[in-house]
């Protein structure tokens, strides 16, 4: 289980149109990601799956139920964290669990399992400020992962991080999610980070805000055998994912002239 | 102790230096502001033979229960206030015009009623006290809510929490330094409140003491009342403060 679907989706605030038409599905456990200018309404996208806003126009769906409000079904990762900090690692972690009211003892399993996959074992009784903003943001990776969700919606979440801790836990989620697959939504700005995680990247336009282009990475992935390097220097290096960029980047670069002040 | 530590030392004992000269050699007269003499002889009356119905224990401990009551009875009842008015707007809609009103009535406009409606005991006094400490608690807790950072209220939305462990585990922790801001000004209204609370119909207590003194014209013994005041609520805010540390730990901005 795990589908997101924009059925002819509109955002408007007042005379503002932010999002037109907006039509996408994501299926089970494939990975999307949406790039697009800053203010190009990417974001609110994925607050619409959230439940934190609702659409003016048309329907959001997750697994086939229109979107009313937030739930545990789908996980957000915020660009700011937003851990709890008077709570430690584990107490963030273990807060959404004890909202399900699961038995203790599963509990702890999965919060295990949690720090295991996030390679935060040895950090489970710090305080969020005794961490760095990467060992922060793979907590609230794991706060979201261990509710096992329909669907991980992540919000620019690797923005707040400097670059070489950005590669690390670019690499960290290729990783994850190869091996626990999930369907997942992910927003951002950074054309590169879109190529090397998606299985598909939507590029959107700005005001009003509409998805121009929808590319496929997967095929292109598995047929040159990205895979095969762990590294994301050598990923960015092989001549299908330079082609790629260069296609989203042109695709972005007309939309800028377009709207030449 | 720090450098600052000896630097706030320094100045406590120019002044008392000051004093002391200024006082001596006639500069200030004795009539109208004590010696250091004045006011040593004077602490040691009332602390050991007692001044106005009882000794400086006496009345030190009897301001200070007025004062904690006040300050308790307010806290437990503002606070709650302050959360449910920034948690809902209808709340906020129905209770914040009433507080408008209310709130720039100074604290003190208040004795004559709590005195008709509750007589010169201590209970008027109390209910003065909490009117003073009862708006800063509001207020802090009130402004400690909204300004909560929205990504936090959305993942706990987004984790399923229910609304009841929301408040606790959530919002109130999240608003909590703002919380004891509000605590620090509502105990420091706590006292100046105080004292003018029992300048009228008291029989025990520091304002009583400061009332007789004044009566008696005795300045040496106004400065003992006086510097009373000012010890009690020091050592009050101290201990408030070290409470904030320890609630407060997680907090890296109340550090330091």
């Amino acid at each position: 289980m795990g589908s997101i679907r924009f059925d002819n989706v509109s955002m408007r605030f007042g005379t503002f149109n932010a999002l037109e038409g907006i039509n996408l599905e994501i299926g089970e456990k494939e990975f999307v990601a949406i790039v697009g200018p800053s203010g190009c309404g990417k974001t609110t996208c994925m607050r619409m799956v959230a439940g934190f806003e609702h659409p003016t126009g048309g329907t959001v769906s997750v697994n086939g139920a229109r979107v009313v409000a937030p739930g545990p079904d789908r996980a957000v990762v915020f660009q700011q964290f937003a851990l709890f900090p008077w709570k430690s690692v584990r107490e963030n972690i273990d807060l959404g669990l004890r909202n399900k009211n699961l038995p203790k003892s599963e509990r702890e399993d999965r919060i295990a399992r949690a720090l295991k996959l996030m390679n935060l074992e040895s950090h489970a009784d710090n305080f969020p400020h005794q961490l760095s903003g990467g060992m922060q943001q793979r907590v609230a990776i794991a706060r979201a992962y261990v509710l096992d969700p329909s669907v991980l919606l992540m919000d620019e979440p690797f923005g707040a991080l400097d670059a070489q801790t950005r590669v690390v836990m670019q690499e960290e989620l290729v990783r994850i999610s190869r091996v626990n697959p999930r369907t997942v939504l992910f927003i951002t700005h950074a054309v590169e980070e879109a190529v090397y995680l998606a299985d598909r990247v939507a590029i959107m336009t700005r005001r009003p805000g509409r998805i121009k282009e929808v590319l496929d990475i997967k095929s292109i992935r598995e047929a040159e055998q990205w895979d095969k390097h762990s590294r994301i220097e050598d990923v960015m290096d092989i001549e299908s994912f330079v082609h790629l960029r260069t296609q989203i980047w042109k695709s972005l670069r007309e939309e800028k002239g377009s709207d030449a002040v | 102790m720090s450098r600052r530590s000896w630097i706030g030392l320094a100045t406590m004992i120019a002044l008392i230096g000051i004093w002391f000269l200024t006082t001596a050699t006639g500069l200030v007269s004795t009539m109208r502001f004590p010696s250091p003499r004045d006011f040593w002889s004077a602490l040691h009356q009332i602390a050991t033979r007692g001044y106005a119905n009882g000794t400086l224990l006496a009345h030190s401990l009897h301001s200070l229960k007025l004062v904690l009551m006040g300050f308790a009875t307010a806290v437990v009842t503002g606070v709650p206030l302050g959360l449910w008015m920034g948690w809902s707007r209808k709340a906020e809609a129905a209770i914040n015009p009433v507080f408008l009103i209310i709130r720039p009535i100074p604290p003190l406009a208040w004795i004559p009623l709590a005195i008709l409606w509750l007589g010169l005991g201590d209970a008027a006094k109390v209910m003065v006290i909490w009117f003073a400490a009862f708006v800063p608690s509001v207020i802090n807790t009130f402004a400690g809510v909204r300004t909560i950072e929205r990504p936090i209220l959305e993942a706990s939305r987004m984790l399923g929490t229910p609304r009841l462990r929301q408040i606790v585990e959530v919002v109130m922790p999240a608003a909590l330094p703002m919380i004891f801001t509000g605590l620090r000004l509502s105990l420091q209204a706590s006292w100046t409140t105080l004292v003018a609370a029992e300048l009228v119909g008291a029989l025990l207590g520091i304002g009583f003491v400061l009332n007789v003194a004044q009566q008696d014209i005795y300045p040496g013994m106004i400065l003992v009342g006086m510097a009373t005041v000012g010890v009690l609520g020091w050592v009050t805010t101290r201990a408030l403060g070290m409470v904030e540390r320890r609630a407060l730990a997680w907090n890296v901005a109340a550090r330091d």
